[in-house]
């Protein structure tokens, strides 16, 4: 009984750990080299005066607003009181989108605008918490201004079985005090979000950065990170995105603790049990022996091959096993 | 054999008798749970304001008053009514929706009201595992700690899925039922569907008048098996129609139907009357009260609610509770579940299970009123709706209308899986249509129907409240029948940990029985049982033992006798 219960848990022990063991990223080194290389390239792209800064739009994300006209009427939108919302373009959302329509809306460049933290169209394109000058207490200056693409969608999810959306890539990393751009595309059809926690809340709302937007469009904002190695989560917010993949984050400086759950870079706090499944198979069939298919064809009853194995071990203990002893009888007999 | 050994045992024995007979003397005593010990709950949700109950305009839209406890946001009516595209930014901002999530344009009849209506609906999860922390996210109560696994189509939102960054809670637009929808007959509808969830779903529209096949949004009927594929996760679809007759109908996902019904993606879709100048309410957010009637429902009614019925099974729920990979939830939904097998152990009616109900569900009646009610029927097995104090006229089937001089009266109304009956109320206190004003429940007639996994009071149950029996918060006025609904405000009473009589009396003469301080009775048989088979293993042994002795003991006695014997024979 002792010996069962222990041989138990030592199965189970296994079993856990096979799950975790599978969690860990492949390649761990890859991906952070690939992260690297990323992010160098935009850097280098990236030397423009602050004053330029206002002009990045991103324009790669217009296919909306033409292909899905009929279900985005902007009519009365625009019969709202336009006084109250402020004509504020320092945000860098994706205006080129609309530009196919800006003969009805009057103004293509209309937004919503509650207030600088928070800046939304009428499609529901939001950047929330900005930061483009504000400098972290911890910082004298910008160490340099870094532009990153984030793309999002559930293709990115094909590169981790068991995830239904992700982002291209699980972490970015970034020098302390440098300024950073994100233009987030989403390629899917529904909305995604680009949401980082924990920065400091003296700076951000909440200690939040928030891109929003319904796809296929993209949304950009900007940010100065702190001056401290720090690690901040990345994700997606609508229900059960994070939970199915979409889940990264960005790494100033050396870094901190890394964050839990994020595909393919650091194991799940709870692991699912996976067993693998009787699923047919093709090979099954062709493994099957001709002789084999004679029998079954016309006893395709379980019963009957039961019996039919019954009745083949009847024969090779009638004739095969005497045939043994007479062999060994006269093996020793010759002896 | 020893002889002290022998009176220890017959000692124990003497001891424990005597415990047996001392402990039928007196019975363990009742044990009280103390209210202190209760995860008591506020009977009305504190986060939900006062003056949301009040009538109300807001950016020109008229909103009726609403004394129960937890009414809709007058935002998110005023936002339903005149579109999110059409209200104030800062009225569209108190909403939480998405700018996108209706938009209401065009007064293509020129009667006065817009006519092309475009509804987003994404698809939202409900207390479903984290692979982060051993809870569920974003949480849902039907009942207090009642937490099943749920899907729902949502109004297209805007921003987190939880109240905010430190809550589990759901957003309050993320919630069961999926909303009801309301459009006007002859609207051009464009329902859009943004599929937000891990799983392939669609939309089939039950009773509404519409193309199964649209020349530029292509099949439209829903099923997979016959006019469409499975809308995949982060996929858009257009369901579009102009439908040519009014009625209360249904919504559902047809991909999987047998689950993902039941997991909640169902809802009520009214088509009103058209009429000039009608602005109806889009979305019935949490179903109930409709506090924005339609023309033509506010020409013939004075009040109307939508009641939408609902059951859930628990093993079904609990899948997405038990995995976080989706191929697994795939799994054991798609191959493992086994609906004929299954028994259903959550109802609720507009999303939630009593006590909830009277926080959202009442009918607040005046006498002498006409109200409309319109129900669904979204559970896997007929339901018996029983109307208390009132018996009420059937008016429409399936969304049709009864011929007028046929229409029947009932105070129970059976209504299949999927079917609607529209109810005329009429609050007349002649002893028919009322038998005058009360706190009267109205209730699914199956018994189980007012039980929340077994667990009575629980389920559909809800009241029909005149407003001279609602108190000041909101909830029936009972107290002054020595009533007090607070114990079903807590999460231990639907885990069975309460015994529900125990405050019937100030002595808890049906309360809990304490434990017995001892041995039971069952223990004192058993151990006396063990103790005769020592006895009598002792002795046997003993025999063994001592068996020359024994031998020599006997023989001796034998032969003394046979001395004894022979020695008066032969003397
Ligand atoms: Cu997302
Ligand atoms: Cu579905």
């Amino acid at each position: 009984m002792v010996k069962q219960t222990t041989a138990l848990m030592v199965a189970s022990i296994f079993a856990m750990s096979v799950p975790a063991l599978a969690q860990q990223p492949a390649k761990p080194n890859e991906h952070v080299h690939d992260h690297g290389a990323d992010t160098a390239p935009s850097k280098s792209a990236n030397g423009q005066p602050k004053s330029d800064e206002h002009d990045h739009h991103d324009h790669s994300g217009h296919t909306m607003s033409q292909d899905k006209g009929t279900a985005v009427d902007h009519e009365g939108m625009h019969a709202d009181d336009h006084s109250q919302h402020d004509m504020d373009h320092d945000h860098a959302t994706d205006h080129s989108a609309h530009s196919a329509q800006s003969t009805e809306h009057g103004d293509g460049h209309h937004h919503h605008h509650m207030d600088n933290d928070h800046i939304m169209d009428h499609e529901g394109t939001m950047i929330m918490g900005q930061n483009l000058d504000k400098l972290p207490s911890s910082c004298k200056s910008i160490s340099e201004s870094v532009e990153i693409t984030v793309k999002a969608g559930r293709k990115y999810a094909r590169n981790f079985p068991g995830t239904a959306f992700a982002f291209d890539q699980q972490q970015w990393n970034v020098k302390p005090c440098s300024k950073v751009t994100f233009h987030f595309v989403n390629e899917d059809n529904i909305r995604h979000q680009f949401m980082m926690h924990g920065l400091p809340k003296y700076l951000y709302k909440y200690g939040m950065f928030h891109l929003e937007v319904t796809g296929p469009k993209t949304v950009s904002g900007t940010i100065i990170v702190p001056g401290s190695d720090d690690t901040f989560l990345v994700h997606c917010d609508i229900s059960h995105h994070m939970e199915k993949g979409m889940k990264a984050q960005l790494v100033v400086g050396k870094g901190a603790e890394s964050i839990p759950s994020i595909p393919g870079l650091t194991p799940y706090n709870r692991n699912d049990t996976y067993e693998a499944e009787n699923l047919p198979k093709a090979s099954d069939k062709a493994a099957q022996s001709a002789m084999v298919r004679q029998i079954t064809a016309f006893t395709n009853n379980s019963n009957m091959q039961n019996y039919a194995m019954i009745g083949l071990g009847a024969l090779l203990g009638l004739f095969v096993i005497p045939l043994f002893r007479k062999i060994l009888l006269r093996k020793k007999s010759t002896e | 054999m020893p002889r002290h050994f022998f009176i220890a045992i017959l000692t124990f024995y003497l001891m424990s008798t005597a415990a047996v007979v001392q402990a039928s003397l007196k019975l363990p005593a009742t044990v009280k749970v103390e209210s202190a010990a209760l995860t008591a709950e506020p009977m009305c949700d504190p986060k939900i304001s006062l003056a949301w109950r009040e009538a109300q305009e807001i950016d020109g839209v008229k909103i009726d008053a609403s004394p129960g406890c937890s009414p809709d946001n007058p935002v998110w009516i005023a936002a339903a009514v005149k579109g999110t595209n059409n209200i104030s930014m800062d009225t569209l901002m108190k909403t939480g929706l998405s700018p996108d999530a209706i938009i209401k344009t065009d007064d293509i009849d020129g009667d006065g009201d817009p006519d092309r209506i475009i509804i987003k609906l994404e698809i939202m999860e409900l207390n479903g595992r984290s692979p982060d922390f051993p809870g569920i996210v974003p949480t849902f109560d039907i009942a207090p700690g009642v937490q099943p696994g749920a899907w729902v189509f949502a109004p297209k939102t805007s921003g987190m899925s939880t109240e905010n960054f430190e809550s589990v809670r759901a957003n309050p637009l993320l919630r069961l039922p999926s909303p009801v929808i309301r459009v006007e007959q002859g609207d051009i509808v464009q329902i859009v569907l943004e599929n937000t969830h891990y799983f392939p779903h669609s939309i089939h529209l039950h009773g509404v008048d519409h193309p199964f096949s649209h020349g530029e949004h292509g099949g439209q009927d829903g099923v997979p098996q016959t006019s469409e594929v499975e809308l995949m996760p982060g996929g858009r679809r257009v369901y579009q129609f102009q439908a040519r007759q009014p009625g209360t109908m249904f919504y559902h996902c047809h991909v999987q139907t047998h689950t993902h019904l039941a997991m909640g993606l169902a809802g009520m879709i009214v088509i009103e009357e058209n009429k000039p100048n009608n602005w109806v309410q889009t979305l019935n957010i949490g179903g109930g009260h409709v506090r924005h009637r339609s023309v033509a429902v506010r020409e013939q009614f004075d009040q109307e609610y939508d009641l939408h019925y609902h059951a859930m099974d628990k093993e079904l729920s609990e899948i997405i509770q038990k995995y976080n990979d989706p191929r697994l939830i795939a799994r054991d939904m798609n191959q493992r579940y086994d609906i004929t097998d299954a028994t259903e152990d959550y109802y609720t009616l507009n999303g939630l299970s009593f006590p909830y109900t009277l926080r959202e569900s009442l009918i607040v009646v005046d006498p002498d009123q006409k109200i409309k009610l319109r129900m669904l029927n979204s559970g896997g097995e007929l339901i018996a709706v029983h109307t208390h104090g009132h018996h009420a006229t059937i008016t429409h089937y399936d969304g049709v209308e009864h011929n007028p001089a046929a229409q029947i009266m009932r105070d129970v109304f059976d209504m299949a899986p999927a079917q609607r009956l529209d109810l005329k109320l009429e609050t007349i206190d002649d002893g028919k249509h009322s038998y005058g004003p009360g706190d009267w429940l109205i209730h699914d007639h199956r018994e189980k129907g007012i039980t929340t996994n077994g667990m009575a009071e629980g389920g559909s149950m809800s009241s029909i409240v005149y407003k001279s029996y609602l108190g000041e918060s909101g909830m029936p006025k009972v107290s002054h029948f020595g009533i007090d609904l607070s114990q079903y405000f807590t999460k231990e009473y639907f885990e069975r940990r309460v015994p529900i009589w125990q405050n019937l009396d100030d002595f808890a003469s049906l309360g809990s029985p304490g434990g017995d301080d001892g041995l039971s009775a069952a223990n004192q048989a058993t151990l006396l049982n063990a103790l005769i088979g020592l006895l009598i293993g002792l002795l046997v042994y003993g025999v063994f033992a001592k068996r020359e002795y024994i031998k020599q003991t006997f023989m001796a006695m034998v032969s003394r006798s046979k001395d004894a014997k022979g020695g008066t024979n032969n003397g």
